[in-house]
């Protein structure tokens, strides 16, 4: 029993590492941008969930769209504005200069929010239920069904709509797609948004399980990339997958082996996967 | 040879006159100097595997853990000298760097250098947990305070660590890793063994950055997981080699003098927003030079201002 009940709670916090991951992978892919900043969006995403859960009485969930739009805005003028001047050199100076990002969002949040440690504690945090001897929280069920709303959204505005289309026709091919007449600063400012979007509210949906400071981006940044590419960047359900699997992998192993070990078995999975997989299977990044 | 000769000759001359430091009496210059110095010999043995051969390693932390683990361990366990104990860690690093680099290698870009990031993290780990290491606690090294010697040494392994890459980047293997760099499919079909090349590449580098984990550790007489494992020692030194410009001889050099003094003299004077402007620094930088300060160096001497307007034309969407 018990270890069904960390199989559960596993899964339902595999949702929400997946719609983290869901932000970064739909980046990498169509832009080529490893983000190392998209930590820090979460925390960005988190403290404004927080703030208009605590200052503005917002329930947390419906301050989620208003948070994932002041993220859409703030990656595209982030893309607009300077990402777009540097996306074509080498993959290093994104990396670089994501992680210049990174340093100085995590600062201002310190300086603006200081380094305690927050949660968004609606009244109904503590609610659960059970089913069939297992116990549901009822905040961690809705952060998973948000997390797989999302994923899904994600999915059928790839799948069905003109924008979809245009990033999709955009990742594989840059000129092709120009030709067709998609302005691809527009575009990529567009899908670097989306991306802030889906780390805005995998940071507002942090927020309600587990603390937020102004310190972690760098972790979920990491979490977020193994994700990634262990669920494959060219579907958004697969990052959920990906999420699922991590999700067990580290209950399961901070139940038998030891909780110091949670974050390195993420890791080591992750090197034993790609050191396994074919090479082949990765060469399109 | 002869055409940078003249910078040659510069560098080795700055070198000698940074010799002399230990003798200008200047005791916060000097922690500081070994501090910089420890860092160029790291963003030096970087810039072998990511700057010449293009993989960007994330994971050199691994091989600077080890230099420190094998250093502490041989002399606080087994007795054994200081001499002794850096060659068991850089011996250590090597054999990591071979047993590991053969599948790691095999991957490319991003997923090179997570599973480096993954390596470190790993490795950390099992030092952690290994009871001759000190586990979570560490090892606390018998105490020598000679800042001179620690200095002394950190520059003969940087003065070290740049011939190398000097004769790398004169010879054939060098060629061959920057073919591999500009496109590895295109050399190996060339007749460039490239597993063999990147994996020697990747073995240069650990030994030199062994190397300078094990005199830090006896400097600081203290190791522990966390700080010899540290993931912000890996940015550090990729940031530092890319600033002054990666696959150059001085370049990564020039990039960590320079850096470490800024931030030094940031953290100093506003310490409070030393961070702050360290990020800001890091962005300009990759906007304005994406092919480092050397490529600046040039590039501004035969276009002046354009070249800043033929930079960005060159990269933007």
């Amino acid at each position: 029993m018990l270890l069904m009940q960390i199989l559960l709670n596993g899964i339902l916090l595999g949702g929400l590492y997946g719609l983290m991951a869901l932000g970064m992978g739909l980046v990498w892919g169509v832009l080529n941008i490893v983000n190392l900043a998209h930590g820090a969006f979460i925390m960005m995403g988190g403290y404004a969930v927080y703030f208009l859960y605590t200052s503005a009485g917002i329930d947390p969930f419906a301050a989620l769209p208003i948070a994932m739009l002041a993220m859409f805005l703030f990656g595209f003028a982030v893309q607009y504005g300077i990402l777009n001047f540097i996306v074509r050199s080498a993959l290093l100076n994104t990396l670089l200069i994501t992680f210049g990002f990174d340093v100085v969002l995590t600062y201002v949040a310190q300086l603006l929010f200081s380094a305690d440690l927050r949660t968004i504690n609606p009244p109904y945090a503590g609610s659960n239920f059970g089913v069939l001897g297992l116990t549901v929280p009822v905040v961690r069920l809705g952060v998973f069904g948000v997390a797989l709303g999302l994923a899904l959204g994600l999915w059928l505005l790839l799948r069905m709509t003109r924008l979809g289309r245009a990033i999709r026709a955009t990742a594989q091919n840059l000129i092709a797609a120009r030709l067709y007449g998609v302005d691809p600063r527009l575009l990529y400012a567009v899908t670097f948004g989306l991306g802030a979007a889906l780390a805005g509210a995998a940071g507002g949906l942090f927020g309600l399980v587990s603390q937020i400071s102004p310190y972690v981006g760098a972790t979920l940044t990491a979490k977020s990339f193994v994700i990634a590419i262990i669920g494959g960047l060219q579907n958004p359900l697969g990052a959920i997958l990906g999420g699922i699997f991590i999700g067990i992998a580290e209950a399961t192993s901070a139940l038998y082996l030891s909780p110091t070990l949670v974050d390195v078995i993420s890791f080591g999975l992750l090197v034993v996967i790609l050191v396994t997989r074919p090479a082949s299977s990765f060469r399109a990044a | 040879m002869t055409k940078s000769l003249p910078g040659l000759l510069l560098a080795a001359s700055i070198a000698v006159v940074l010799a002399t430091v230990p003798w200008w009496n200047n005791a916060v210059l000097l922690q500081f100097g070994i501090n910089a110095v420890q860092l160029a010999v790291m963003a030096q043995a970087w810039n072998i595997i990511g700057g010449y051969t293009g993989s960007p390693s994330f994971g050199n932390s691994t091989f600077y853990g080890l230099g420190t683990y094998g250093t502490a361990i041989t002399m606080v366990q087994f007795h054994q000298s200081f001499g002794l104990g850096l060659g068991v860690g850089a011996l250590l690093a090597v054999i990591v760097a071979l047993l590991v680099g053969i599948p790691i290698l095999r991957l490319r870009g991003p997923y090179f250098a997570i599973a480096t990031l993954g390596l470190a993290a790993t490795v950390g780990a099992i030092f952690a947990n290994l009871p001759i290491a000190g586990e979570n606690i560490g090892l606390v090294l018998p105490l020598t305070r000679d800042e001179p010697l620690f200095y002394e040494l950190s520059l003969g392994v940087l003065v070290l660590v740049t011939l190398t890459v000097l004769f790398i980047d004169r010879s054939r293997f060098g060629l061959g890793l920057i073919a591999i760099r500009e496109d590895e499919d295109a050399a190996a079909v060339t007749g460039v063994n490239t597993t063999l090349f990147k994996v020697t590449a990747l073995a240069i580098s650990a030994f030199f950055t062994a190397l300078v984990g094990g005199i830090h550790a006896y400097w600081i007489t203290f190791v522990d997981p966390s700080s010899s494992f540290d993931p912000r020692l890996n940015v550090n030194m990729v940031i530092m080699a890319v600033f002054g410009g990666p696959g150059t001889v001085l370049g990564p050099v020039v990039g960590a003098f320079i850096l470490s003094t800024i931030s030094e003299v940031l953290a100093s004077s506003i310490s409070t927003a030393a961070s702050l402007l360290f990020g800001i620094v890091i962005v300009l930088a990759v906007l304005f030079m994406p092919k480092g300060l050397v490529d600046l160096g040039y590039g501004f001497r035969r276009l002046g201002w354009r070249y800043f307007t033929e930079t960005v034309r060159q990269y933007r969407l």
